[in-house]
C-alpha cells in the first residue's frame, strides 16, 4: 500500500484554545462563532469532557463505510489518505450519515439545495505538500500530521514511554483502522468516544452483494426449470386427454 | 354533464388529505427539510424511508408472488387475482418513486445512479432494482391499459408482442423483486454497532425477503376484499381461503427463521428487558406472526373473507412495525435523539397512499382487472348509451 497521510491528536497536550476550529472555519469561509457540536459550518470542534478537550473530526477510515455506502461514488478514499466528497455527484440520500460508524457527516437540513458536509483533511492542501489547516494552527503540537506509518510509530512511542497514557491508540483498529488517531490519559469511553466494530465496515455488506451473480444465475435457472416442468406437465396432460378421447371414440365406432 | 359532485364523507376526507399533503409538499420543496421534517444528523432517515420506501416496497411483493405462482408454477386457481396483484405492486412501486422525490435531498438528480456507478454500494443495487423492476411491472400491467385502445391494429400488435415476452418478464421480475426485497434489509448491514441487537443480524437480507412475501400477499387479500365489498366485483370466495393457506406457512417460516436467527447471534437476553425496544419487538412479532398464525389456524377465519381481511390487516400492521423498528426504533438508543415525525411527513405519505388507493379504485372500475357483477356491467352499458 502506498504511503498515506494521517493526523495524531494527543489529548494530553490540548489546551482547548480552539485555534484548529478557527483555522478550519477561516479556510472554508464559515461564520466564526464557536459551535459545541459538529455541524455543516463546523467540520472540527473541541468538545469539553471534564477538564479534557477532545477534538472531533472525520476519522478518514482506511476502508470507509461512507464511501462503500454512497451509491453514486461521491465519497472516495483518495490515494493520499483523505476521504473526499464530490458534491456534483451527490443526490442527497444521506446513506453516508446512516453508515458512518463515528456519526461524522453532517447534512445542510435548512438549505433548499442541501449537501453533505464533512472534513476532507484539507485534501487539496495536502496534495500541494502543506499540512491540514487545523494542524498548522495548533500552537501546542497536540495535533500533528505526517505519513501514516510514522504517525502510528510516534503514537506508539508516546504511549509506551509514558505511563500516564491509556495503552490504546484510538483509530488503530476502530472500523478497521483510520487515518486520524487519538491518544489519551483518560479512558476513551469517558471522553465520548464510541466503540464501533473493528472489522472493515464495507465487508459487512460485501458478503450479501457478492451473492448477486449467484442469486441471478441459480434463481433464474431454477425458475426457468420450474417453468419448463410446468409446461411439460400441461402438454402431457393435453396429449393424454386427446389420446383418451380418441381411443374412446374408436371404442364406440367398433 | 355539468353536475356538481355530491359532498360525501369520503370525499371530504380525501379532500382534507390532499389539502394537507399539498401544503406539506410546498413546505418540503419551498421551505426545506428543516421546516418539513424532524430529521436530524443522528436520525437522517425517518418516516419517508421507513414507511415510504421500506414498507412501500415490501407491501408490493404480492405481484411477483402471484405472477410466479400462475406463470411459473402453473397454479391456475390464482389467475383471477393475478391482475389485481400486479396492479397493487405497480401502484406500490409508483408510490415509492413518488415518495423518493420527497426523501432525496436533490431529487432532480435521481438519474445519477444510471451513469455514476459504485458497485460496492448496497443502495446502488437497490436503485437499479427499483428502476428495472418498475419497468417490468409497467410492462406486465400494460395489457390492462392497452386493450382499451380503440385502434385494433395497434392493440393486437402490442398484445401479441407483450404475450411473447411475458414469461421472460415474469422470470426477470421474480429475480429483480427478490433481490430488491433482500437488499433493502442489506442497507442496514452497515449499521452494526448502531442498530439494536433485536433487529441487527448478518441475515437481514433473508429476513427482509421472507417477511415481504406474506405481507405482499396480505395486501393482495385486503385489496381483493375491498374490491368485492365496494366495487361490485364478483370473485369466488375460495380464492381467499387458498391465499390464506399460503400466507400461514410463509409467516411460520419467517417466525422460525427469525427465532433461530435471534438465538444464534445471542440476542435472547435483550428479549425480556423492560425497555422500549423490547416492547416494540413484541408488538411487532405479536401482530406479524403470533396472532395471525393463531387466527389462521381456525377454519372459521380461513373460510370467511371478512375475517381474513382483518387478519391480513394485522399482518400488514405487524410488517410495518418491523420496518419502522429497523429504521427508527432500533436506531434510537445509539443516535441519542428521540425522533417523532413532523405532521408534514405523515401528510405527504398519506397523500401518496391515498392517490394510490384512488388509482386502484378507478382501475378496477374502468379496466378489466377483476370480473364484475352483472349489475355493474349493465350500469356501465347504460352510461355508455347515455353518453352516445
Amino acid at each position: 500500500m502506498p504511503r498515506t497521510r494521517a493526523i495524531l491528536v494527543d489529548i494530553t497536550q490540548c489546551i482547548g484554545c480552539r485555534s484548529c476550529e478557527q483555522a478550519c472555519k477561516e479556510l472554508h469561509g464559515f461564520p466564526k462563532e464557536t459551535e459545541s457540536k459538529l455541524s455543516p459550518t463546523a467540520l472540527t470542534v473541541i468538545e469539553e469532557h471534564g477538564d479534557k478537550y477532545v477534538r472531533r473530526m472525520c476519522m478518514h477510515c482506511q476502508d470507509p463505510a461512507c464511501a462503500s455506502a454512497c451509491l453514486v461514488g461521491a465519497l472516495k478514499k483518495t490515494a493520499l489518505g483523505p476521504v473526499t466528497y464530490d458534491k456534483s455527484k451527490c443526490i442527497g440520500c444521506r446513506y453516508c450519515l446512516v453508515a458512518c460508524p463515528f456519526n461524522v457527516p453532517r447534512y445542510e437540513w435548512s438549505k433548499l439545495v442541501p449537501f453533505v458536509k464533512k472534513c476532507d483533511m484539507c485534501s487539496e492542501r495536502q496534495v500541494a505538500g502543506k499540512p491540514p489547516a487545523c494542524v498548522e494552527a495548533c500552537p501546542t503540537g497536540a495535533s500533528i500530521a505526517g505519513w501514516r506509518d510514522q504517525i502510528l510509530e510516534e503514537a506508539e512511542r508516546r504511549i509506551l514511554n509514558d505511563r500516564k497514557y491509556v495503552k490504546h491508540i484510538y483509530g488503530s483498529e476502530e472500523a478497521g483502522g483510520t487515518s486520524v488517531f487519538f491518544i489519551s490519559d483518560v479512558p476513551f469511553e469517558k471522553l465520548g468516544f464510541g466503540a464501533p466494530p473493528t472489522e472493515r465496515m464495507p465487508e459487512l455488506s460485501q458478503a450479501a452483494l457478492g451473492d448477486v451473480p449467484t442469486v441471478v444465475l441459480v434463481g433464474g435457472a431454477l425458475l426457468s426449470g420450474i417453468y419448463w416442468i410446468t409446461q411439460r406437465r400441461e402438454e402431457v396432460q393435453r396429449a393424454e386427454a386427446r389420446a383418451k378421447s380418441a381411443s374412446s371414440e374408436e371404442g364406440r365406432r367398433s | 354533464m355539468n353536475r356538481i359532485p355530491k359532498i360525501t364523507l369520503w370525499r371530504v376526507i380525501v379532500a382534507i388529505i390532499f389539502g394537507a399533503g399539498l401544503y406539506a409538499t410546498y413546505a418540503r420543496f419551498a421551505l426545506g427539510f428543516a421546516q418539513s421534517t424532524h430529521l436530524t444528523d443522528p436520525q437522517p432517515w425517518g418516516l419517508w424511508v421507513g414507511l415510504g420506501t421500506l414498507c412501500g416496497v415490501g407491501l408490493s411483493a404480492g405481484g411477483f408472488g402471484i405472477a410466479a405462482a400462475v406463470y411459473l408454477l402453473g397454479f391456475e386457481r390464482y389467475r383471477p387475482v393475478l391482475r389485481t396483484a400486479v396492479l397493487v405492486s405497480f401502484l406500490g412501486y409508483m408510490s415509492v418513486i413518488a415518495g423518493m422525490m420527497y426523501e432525496l435531498g436533490l431529487p432532480w438528480r435521481i438519474w445519477h445512479p444510471i451513469f455514476m456507478w459504485n458497485r460496492h454500494s448496497m443502495l446502488f443495487e437497490v436503485s437499479w432494482c427499483v428502476m428495472l423492476y418498475s419497468t417490468v411491472l409497467t410492462l406486465e400491467f400494460s395489457p390492462a391499459l392497452v386493450e382499451k385502445i380503440p385502434w385494433v391494429s395497434v392493440r393486437s400488435w402490442y398484445l401479441h408482442w407483450q404475450h411473447r415476452i411475458l414469461i421472460g418478464l415474469v422470470l426477470v421480475g421474480c429475480v429483480l423483486s427478490s433481490l430488491h426485497q433482500s437488499f433493502l434489509g442489506g442497507l442496514y448491514l452497515l449499521t452494526k454497532g448502531k442498530l439494536d441487537p433485536l433487529w441487527y443480524s448478518p441475515q437481514l437480507t433473508t429476513l427482509f425477503y421472507l417477511s415481504a412475501i406474506p405481507a405482499g400477499l396480505a395486501v393482495t387479500v385486503m385489496a381483493l376484499h375491498l374490491s368485492v365489498r365496494s366495487l361490485d366485483v364478483q370473485l369466488n370466495p375460495r380464492i381467499f381461503t387458498d391465499l390464506s393457506r399460503v400466507i400461514a406457512p410463509m409467516l411460520a417460516l419467517y417466525g422460525i427463521f427469525r427465532a433461530v436467527d435471534l438465538m444464534t447471534h445471542n440476542a435472547a437476553p435483550y428479549l425480556f428487558r423492560w425497555r422500549e425496544e423490547s416492547l416494540a419487538f413484541w408488538a411487532e412479532i405479536g401482530l406479524f406472526v403470533i396472532v395471525p398464525l393463531v387466527l389462521l389456524s381456525f377454519e372459521k377465519i380461513r373460510n370467511s373473507p371478512q375475517n381474513l381481511y382483518w387478519t391480513c390487516s394485522l399482518v400488514v400492521m405487524g410488517f410495518m412495525a418491523n420496518r419502522l423498528n429497523v429504521s427508527i426504533t432500533g436506531l434510537q438508543a445509539s443516535s441519542g435523539v428521540y425522533y417523532v415525525p413532523k405532521w408534514t411527513e405523515f401528510a405527504t405519505s398519506l397523500m401518496v397512499l391515498t392517490a394510490a388507493v384512488l388509482a386502484f379504485r378507478y382501475a378496477v372500475i374502468y379496466l378489466d382487472i377483476l370480473p364484475k357483477k352483472a349489475s355493474q356491467l349493465r350500469w356501465m352499458a347504460n352510461g355508455a348509451a347515455a353518453e352516445a
